[in-house]
């Protein structure tokens, strides 16, 4: 073996492994796994309790959310385990890429907290009676918002140097795109004027595509569209981003 | 694979940051470690040792200088390094919700290791560290120690060609402390080469076939134990704990080091005698003993390796 000659390992290698640790670290984590629907919870319950007609939309909206918070878990995990254990250092001075440590970790901890969100997505199809194709549609654009947020998740992660800032900030992220935009309740209740703003955030961009396929939201003047491919763009430059911050941020300058 | 594991001329590494002085963490570092050998880097805090071992391990990029490992320089082609080496990280732990023996295996795993070499090694790892009885408890109920062991067990069952261990034995026990060194001792014996930075200089002395000791960003000195504590100027030391008093009447002897009211002596053994007639004219007590490494350290920076 001449080392000199070697092939620079292929891209994403590592990543199904890698995946595997973090999700085995997830499931040891049980209390974390049955706390991770409070929010949700809660507010399916305002919900309910100010205008049980909109549940529907609300179900529907907590799994998007639901997804897009899995954003602040890729965060909180990325930077705990980079500044209080140096896991960064060991698994990159080593054959996995760092492309593969970022997928691994975000999609090590989508499939442990997959469940929960799982059993929401039935509770919705029981109430709003989703056709197949409109179930599709819920799965590509859960999985959109999931790409954006494990992106966004991951490269905030790397700007922490103390994990009491996290605390902080991680939630104010994730909750105030989350859940202020019309992502539990209709597009058309959300003040017009602003809604080519919340058309460009991943979470409610996805509901106004979701409301409008089950009739609960009727966008107009070329918004579904601004919606639709705001999303397929920002999840694909969002996650080609991360790749590269992931690579860039493998060494420090 | 090459006969030189690890190469550096000349590296530096400045950091810089907004709104701070820059700080010049190496000035020129050069050395070089053969296949198969077991080198220590001693230094104080601060001295660049852990500066010199992140960019040795892609970890970290250089200002300037070239540094190679087996061959494939370390800041063009890091992808190329990384199946060549394992890390120890300084202050590094294991994850706190895997057993020792998950956080063996799945690192093996992503590495690349097949199922059945990675159990195997898991398992051997394992036993070597002391932590078959602990293998199954999370490592968040384990000690410090335990902790330690674990992440040294987890690099050590890698077998990579180069292995850099970033103070391996910090909060071990002394018997835990052993098992690593002829844990490393092994791994060299089967081909790996192991570059480690210690505080603990009966450590290097034990451990290490040859050391550098870097201060300020520079190597000052390299060569062996032994080398080191020969260039002391004798091989005994002798302590007289009243004797700062007296330093006048043994400079002679050899090098003196007054620490408050005590003494210490450095002379050859032809002069012991002679020496020790002069205390006990004196009316000091003495303690002989063999020359350390701790002399040989104070001897070439000027300070101990303790002090900030």
């Amino acid at each position: 073996m001449t080392t000199s000659t070697a092939d620079a390992p292929r891209p994403f290698r590592g990543t199904t492994a890698f995946l595997r640790t973090e999700a085995l670290v997830q499931a040891h984590e049980e209390l974390a796994m049955a706390t991770s629907m409070v929010v949700q919870g809660v507010l399916l319950v305002f919900v309910w309790i100010l205008n049980p007609g909109l549940i529907g939309v609300a179900l529907l909206g907590a799994v998007l959310f639901s997804m897009f918070a899995m954003g602040q878990r890729v965060l909180n995990e990325a930077a705990y385990i980079r500044i209080d254990h140096k896991a960064n250092e060991l698994y990159l001075a080593g054959p996995l890429t760092a492309e593969g440590y970022f997928l691994g970790l975000s999609i090590g901890i989508l499939v442990v907290y997959l469940a929960p969100v799982a059993v929401v997505g039935v509770l919705a199809d029981l109430v709003v009676h989703l056709s197949l194709l409109e179930v599709g549609l819920l799965v590509i654009l859960a999985a959109a918002v999931w790409l954006c947020a494990a992106s966004i998740g991951y490269v905030l992660s790397t700007a922490f140097q103390d994990n009491r800032a996290i605390w902080a900030y991680a939630s104010l992220f994730f909750n105030v795109f989350g859940v202020l935009p019309p992502v539990f309740y209709p597009l058309g209740l959300f003040p017009s004027g602003l809604r080519p703003i919340v058309l460009l955030m991943p979470p409610s961009a996805a509901a106004a595509i979701l409301q409008t396929a089950i009739g609960a939201a009727h966008p107009t003047g070329g918004q579904l569209e601004l919606a639709a491919v705001g999303l397929v763009v920002e999840s694909a430059a969002l996650f080609l981003f991360a790749v590269y911050w992931a690579r860039r941020t493998a060494r420090e300058r | 694979m090459s006969e030189v594991a690890l190469q550096s001329r000349e590296l530096r590494k400045t950091y810089l940051s907004k709104g701070a002085p820059a700080v010049r963490a190496l000035a020129g570092v050069s050395l070089e470690v053969r296949r198969g050998e077991r080198v220590a880097l001693l230094g104080r805090n601060g001295a660049g040792k852990t500066t010199f071992l992140r960019i040795a391990s892609t970890l970290l990029r250089p200002t300037s200088g070239s540094i190679q490992v087996f061959d494939v320089d370390v800041d063009r082609h890091p992808e190329r390094v990384r199946p060549y080496i394992a890390v120890v990280p300084q202050e590094g732990k294991p994850f706190f919700h895997l057993t020792p023996r998950e956080q063996v295996y799945t690192y093996l795993r992503a590495r690349g290791l097949g199922r059945e070499t990675a159990k195997a090694r898991t398992e051997e790892s394992l036993e070597r560290m002391g932590l078959l009885e602990s293998a199954d408890r999370l490592a968040i109920t384990l000690s410090g120690g335990q902790r330690q062991r674990t992440m040294v067990a987890t690099v050590i069952a890698t077998e990579a060609p180069l292995l850099f261990l970033d103070e391996p034995t910090i909060g071990m026990d002394p018997f835990a402390r052993r098992s690593v060194w002829e844990s490393l001792r092994e791994l060299t014996r089967r081909g790996s080469t192991i570059v480690l930075t210690t505080h603990y200089l009966d450590e290097a002395d034990a451990l290490s076939q040859r050391l550098y000791i870097i201060e300020r960003g520079q190597v000052l000195v390299s060569g062996t134990a032994e080398d080191l504590k020969r260039s002391v100027g004798g091989t005994l030391k002798v302590h007289l704990p009243e004797g700062a008093r007296a330093i006048d009447a043994f400079r002679g002897f050899g090098s003196c080091v007054a620490d408050g009211p005590g003494l210490t002596v450095i002379v050859a053994p032809e002069r012991l005698g002679e020496l020790m007639a002069t205390a006990v004219g004196r009316g000091l007590t003495a303690t002989v003993g063999p020359v350390t490494l701790e002399e040989a350290f104070l001897n070439v920076v000027g300070r101990s390796i303790d002090d900030d």
